[in-house]
């Protein structure tokens, strides 16, 4: 299972509870350690960077398992848990640990409620058919901080719940079923990580129902929802009638729980011996001597152990692999579902064919080297056996990005420390040794022989890489190191980006200003001390068009005899959208393709079956559509228009960036009757031409990513919130106040370019109490025009021309563009004597 | 006579084959690149220059740096050199200023391309006796100099005299790790700042980096003088060959984006030509055109990038001699920087299936038949390019256009009609 959430709402601290209750850290110093979080940096800024597993092993007693209904074979069980960063920057992190985990226990904080990234990671669990369960943290807020009392904490709670149940509630699935949480059933847990102590509502009814003579499942329903006790005559309601009346949940947890607090907190350890004695709770002799709040959180492990109730609810309610693998299997296998792969894997058979999936690479302590972390899906991975690895390009029954390498070691991963195991079987997370020179990201391994497994689905990002910096090293002759340095920052990590530039510079990209900070630092480590150069991040661009060209452009290609006549217009709102989600594309059917583009974005339905390609790289949200009539030896330069569209999609006019919601249409061609005069040669790059003519005549414009950002923070800092999004030219297009709380939630746009430094600004401008999360969300047209000298976008198309190292000036539309009927100067070089020879040859 | 055909700076050794000649005369610029069939004698030139403020420029920047100055020079300079030493009042032990020497006005082709390298004749004016066996000598662009035995080009400022001229460029390239000073003699003035030159070379090193992702190479042959071209053409494709990858030789004259946009499948090009044109790079190309050093790089497993650039055939083949005996490949797979992943070059495929069957040419046209003659469903609307081709059959496989399509149905004849007349530019129509 995994455990995910928002940033700071306690994930980590929680985790600590139950790796307590495995015995590998002491159970006083949970909440403190953070076993979870591996790494110095993490332990210094407080949040998770990477997500590490953990495998923890429990005894349950016959006692607490007997109204278990699942099938059970003994009293032992092995969580492979999973702790995740909640920071929305590393939710690549998040999404490579719900590929291997089969339930998810999200973590919300009661005050702050649901938010933005709960919402993502929660739908990308549910998207994984991963079930969820709740736990509503950081109880001892309530309780300690702001003293709400019974009826208002019950409110907040209710409306938490209800909101996260809001969510899931939209991923209706017949095959998971019901995913929502209900107190009432045990599949949400109340708790406070820090203080190590949780419950859910099966404690308390095991504690009442034997005092009201009724089963179990009775009294929890009694203690939720509009279930009310009058003491005055002790009989249950279901009106708040009397003033006597107090509601189930309220009378019978939360106010004894809050007795018990401020009996503690008071130092009132006459009152406070008899009530322990009571619950039949005893503390050693020198706990007694505590004081205050260290008294308090013994006391309150003793009474209600976090890790008792949350293992509890992990093992009633979340699937074991057996159950899970069952209806996972057609999220996971890429192949038939007939296949015995896909029965290996839906059975959970370890003695099935080895279906592995390597979802991230740890890096190890030796340098240089990685640990493949994953989950055994079917069959058993052991020390020294044979693999297959596939990796994420592997196309079946081809030999590409397939390797058969020997595993030289697995291990089962410890949070801080590894142990070395003989083998793994199915339903386990693994660590293997010895395959990190193959494998990049991820992969599918198989057993050596199975050379007709297909490979488990690729994973799905939610956040893309948008923000890049260059780095270089500060010697030439380290660019070995440097090299080196990138393809294991490319492995660490399962979704930077290390590419290059044109003009020869390494990129290093990543979805925020912090993951790229974390980056840079990695790669300073895995250089092994050659310095490193890194430049200003910057965010990558796009160019589109605002309207139909003016005319349709002409262009002849270099040997004058053949002419292509194009126009540029901007694509449907939606349609580029649709593309990227791969809603529409090249592999799509041709029939659905066309229904789709008709009914959703009013296309003719002949004319959506001209579509030439999508580009760049065939499937980009550009297309190139056929538009002629009755045009002789067109097929034969399809091919050419496609190669000059690839590669002019991929580089726009303005400033080389990728091209974006552009559709080209070929107008009309006219082309030379010999087949040698108009190849390949002579047409591509006049395809290429005419595109950037088309292009320049439709009102050319930026498109810039942005950023949607939620802010949380109360009342007296919106002011100084406001200020600063205005100041970097955001906007805000929701403002509310949490239910129940003082806190706002502010949701803006926020373009990426000015999120340099945003939450830096932010802190200082609201002393410390806004915190913002900032995903990408769209693209925003630029409305100032390139193509007018001294506009901000032509300021911008300069600077990047410049960091490019490309003229500073751009190709005006003459160059691109040739007309019918004008003088044309040709000036033909001779070489041999070096002279110019001028001729001016009159045409039309 | 100039080559026309590939770059005035060589020897047209074919078209003074035609007319039987048994020595060629070069007038004008040239690369002093040695010929493989016919003895040239060579006449650089004399472009004006004003030495006194030659030498005036160069004592003041010299007093200005603290390192030793080695004075390099365009060929076209080279009959002023001689009074530029007078007037520095140059004496061979000064070992803050040195010149380099005009390697020879006269080049007499060898059978051994290596032989006229390690036997340069020098030019006949410069003095050469006293130079030391332990030296390290350089050849470049028609210089050579020695250095003293434990010093480094890198401890030198490199003080130009000449115009930007791809010489210059090359000596930019090649000693990229040395301060270097250009004076300009049309204008009189010192230039410092190369950061476009510079520039160039991190461009280089992206080129390499996508040559790496090639897999259908494209050999332009660029020369047909420079001695040990054929060599090259041969190691080009030993070396393609052994990355597992597909060559195929071009000639085409001196390459333009038209001419090599109508070989779209090939990924990348190799010009094999002489130093001097060796650096083709515009926007107008589809496809990267590197040189054979870059080739080198690109191609053979495991070698990095250390910022040294070669630009001479021999010095080229001689690397890569020493490089290959030091490196067996490492079982590690390719790191690729535009596919962000590990990337399999196809060797292993191709060993195997050598050994299996004969010969790997004669096999892809069997593949392609047998690939032609599948049945192909009615995808001929479908978008999607499978993965890169390996070689050129299987990239035309992939094409949408399969040559004329002849419609059986229709037996009777088209009724004529009436073409176009008029020129290209315009018809009469329009």
């Amino acid at each position: 299972m995994s455990v995910i959430a928002h940033v700071d709402h306690g994930k980590s601290t929680l985790t600590d509870s139950l790796v307590a209750a495995a015995g590998i850290i002491a159970q006083e110093t949970a909440g403190d350690v953070r076993m979870t979080d591996t790494r110095a940096d993490e332990a210094e800024r407080g949040i998770t960077i990477k997500s590490t597993g953990i495998s923890l092993y429990y005894e349950m007693t016959d006692a607490s398992l007997k109204s278990f209904t699942g099938a059970r074979d003994g009293n032992e069980y092995l969580i492979n848990l999973i702790d995740s960063p909640g920071h929305v920057d590393f939710s690549s992190e998040v999404t490579a640990a719900l590929r291997i985990t089969d339930g998810a226990l999200v973590v919300v904080d009661c005050i702050e409620g649901v938010c933005v990234q709960t919402e993502t990671v929660l739908r990308q669990s549910l998207g994984e058919r991963i079930r969820p369960v709740l736990t509503v943290n950081k109880m001892d807020r309530c309780f300690l901080e702001l003293k709400v009392d019974g009826e208002e904490a019950y409110q907040n709670f209710q409306r938490v719940i209800e909101n996260a149940n809001v969510i899931m509630a939209t991923h209706e699935d017949p095959l998971l079923g019901d995913v929502q949480v209900y107190p009432e059933k045990g599949t949400v847990a109340f708790s406070a990580g820090l203080h190590g102590w949780a419950f859910t509502l099966t404690n308390f009814a095991k504690m009442y129902a034997s005092k009201f003579g009724v089963s179990e499942s009775k009294m929890m329903e009694r203690l939720w929802g509009e279930n009310f006790f009058d003491s005055a005559t002790r009989k249950w309601t279901t009106k708040t009638g009397s003033p006597t009346c107090k509601r189930g949940f309220v009378q019978f947890c939360y106010e004894p729980i809050k007795i018990m607090i401020n009996t503690c907190m008071n130092d009132q350890k006459d009152k406070l011996w008899p009530m322990l004695e009571k619950l039949g709770i005893q503390m050693k002799p020198d706990e007694k001597e505590l004081m205050g709040k260290p008294l308090m959180k013994r006391v309150m492990q003793a009474w209600l152990p976090a890790s008792t109730a949350l293992l509890e609810m992990m093992i009633f309610h979340l699937p074991s692999p057996y159950t899970a693998q069952r209806y996972r299997v057609e999220n996971l296998y890429e192949g038939p579902l007939d296949d015995k792969y896909a029965a290996a894997i839906r059975n959970c058979d370890p003695d099935g064919p080895l279906m592995l999936y390597v979802s991230k690479m740890i890096p190890a302590s030796d340098k240089g080297r990685f640990f493949a972390f994953g989950r055994v899906f079917s069959g058993t991975v052991s020390t020294g056996m044979k693999v297959r690895i596939m990796g994420p390009n592997y196309v079946p029954g081809e030999k590409k990005d397939l390797y058969v390498k020997s595993v030289q070691r697995t291990v089962i991963w410890m949070g801080k420390k590894q142990e070395t195991v003989e083998d793994v079987p199915c339903g386990n997370t693994v660590a293997m040794v010895g395959l990190d020179q193959f494998i990049t990201k991820n992969g599918t391994l198989t057993n050596e022989k199975e050379v007709d497994a297909h490979p488990l689905r690729a994973m799905k990002f939610s956040v893309s890489p948008v923000v890049r910096v260059a780095v270089k090293c500060k010697l030439a002759s380290d660019l070995p190191k440097l090299v080196e340095g990138l393809k294991r920052l490319a492995k660490s990590d399962p979704m930077v980006l290390c590419t290059m530039e044109e003009s020869g510079e390494h990129i290093v990209a990543g979805a925020g200003e912090l993951h790229i900070e974390i980056c840079v630092k990695d790669l300073q480590d895995f250089m092994g001390g050659a310095d490193i150069i890194v430049s200003d991040p910057v965010v990558s661009l796009r160019e589109t068009v605002f309207e139909r060209s003016c005319r349709t452009v002409m262009s002849k290609s270099p040997n004058k005899h053949n002419r292509l006549y194009m126009e540029a217009r901007p694509m449907e709102d939606g349609l580029a959208e649709a593309i990227d989600e791969g809603r529409i594309g090249p592999s799509d059917d041709p029939k659905i393709r066309s229904k789709i583009l008709a009914e959703e974005f009013g296309w003719d339905k002949d004319l959506a079956k001209k579509i030439w390609a999508f580009g760049p790289d065939t499937t980009g949200p550009n297309m190139v559509v056929d538009m002629c009539k009755g045009v002789q030896y067109l097929n034969e330069i399809k091919d050419s228009v496609v190669a000059g569209f690839q590669w002019a999609s991929k580089e726009g006019p303005l400033a080389e960036e990728n091209m974006r919601g552009v559709c080209y249409e070929v107008c009309d061609v006219v082309l030379h009757a010999d087949a040698i005069h108009r190849g390949c040669g002579q047409m591509i790059s006049t395809a290429r031409r005419a595109i950037y003519a088309s292009q320049l005549t439709a009102k050319p414009r930026l498109l810039e990513p942005v950023y949607m950002v939620e802010i949380q923070a109360p009342e007296g800092a919106l002011g100084g919130i406001y200020s600063v999004l205005n100041q970097k030219r955001g906007h805000v297009f929701e403002e509310m106040q949490r239910p129940g709380t003082p806190l706002y939630n502010i949701k803006a746009y926020l373009p990426v370019v000015e999120s340099f430094g945003f939450s830096g600004q932010l802190r200082a401008a609201t002393s410390g109490q806004a915190f913002p999360q900032c995903v990408f969300d769209h693209w925003d047209m630029m409305s100032s025009d390139p193509l007018e000298t001294g506009s901000q976008a032509a300021t911008l198309v300069a600077d990047i021309r410049k960091r490019k190292g490309l003229k500073l000036q751009m190709t005006p539309l003459s160059d691109y563009e040739d007309k019918l009927g004008n003088l044309l100067c040709v000036i033909m070089r001779n070489a041999a004597t070096g002279g110019n020879l001028l001729c001016v040859i009159a045409t039309g | 006579m100039a080559d026309t055909t590939y770059g005035s700076c060589c020897i047209d050794e074919v078209g003074a084959l035609h007319i039987d000649s048994e020595c060629v005369v070069h007038y004008g610029q040239t690369c002093l690149s040695p010929t493989s069939v016919l003895p040239a004698f060579f006449v650089f030139g004399k472009a004006s220059i004003n030495v006194s403020s030659c030498v005036k420029h160069l004592i003041d920047y010299a007093s200005k740096s603290d390192k030793p100055i080695m004075i390099l020079y365009g060929l076209e300079y080279a009959h002023v050199i001689p009074q530029i030493r007078e007037e520095l009042g140059l004496s061979k032990t000064d070992s803050q200023l040195s010149v380099a020497n005009v390697l020879c006005s006269f080049i007499s082709p060898s059978k051994d391309p290596r032989e006229s390298m390690e036997h340069p004749r020098p030019y006949s004016e410069s003095d050469s006796s006293d130079s030391l066996s332990s030296s390290r000598s350089y050849r470049l662009g028609g210089l050579t100099w020695d250095l003293p035995e434990g010093s480094k080009i890198e401890d030198y400022l490199l003080f130009w005299i000449g115009s930007d001229s791809s010489a210059f460029a090359n000596v930019v390239l090649t000693f990229n790790g040395c301060d270097i000073v250009r004076y300009d003699a049309e204008e009189d003035s010192l230039v410092t700042e190369f950061y476009q030159q510079r520039r160039i070379l991190k461009r280089r090193y992206y080129l390499v980096e996508k040559a790496k992702d090639a897999n259908i190479i494209g050999i332009l042959v660029g020369t047909l003088g420079v001695a040990g071209y054929l060599h090259m053409i041969h190691h080009m494709q030993a070396l393609i060959s052994a990355a597992g990858k597909k060559s195929y030789i071009l000639a085409m004259g001196r390459p333009n984006p038209a001419k090599l946009a109508n070989f779209p499948e090939c990924d990348v090009f190799i010009y094999i030509s002489c130093a001097q044109t060796a650096l083709l790079d515009s926007k107008e190309f589809m496809s990267p055109v590197i040189t054979p050093f870059e080739a080198n790089l690109a191609f053979s497993r495991g070698s990095e990038w250390t910022g040294a650039y070669l630009m001479h055939f021999q010095d080229v083949i001689n690397s890569v001699k020493s490089e290959s005996e030091a490196h067996i490949g490492s079982e590690e797979p390719r790191f690729s920087f535009f596919q962000g992943g590990y990337v399999e070059d196809h060797k292993t495929n191709d060993q195997a299936k050598n050994g299996e069957e004969d010969t790997g040419e004669t096999m892809t046209l069997v593949q392609a038949a047998e690939k032609a003659l599948q049945l192909r469903g009615n995808d001929h609307n479908s978008l999607t390019k499978q993965t890169a081709a390996k070689s050129g059959p299987e990239y035309f496989l992939n094409r949408v256009y399969r040559g004329l399509e002849i419609n059986s149905e229709n037996t009777l004849p088209e009724p004529y009609i009436v073409g176009r007349s008029g020129k290209a530019s315009g018809y009469k129509h329009e």
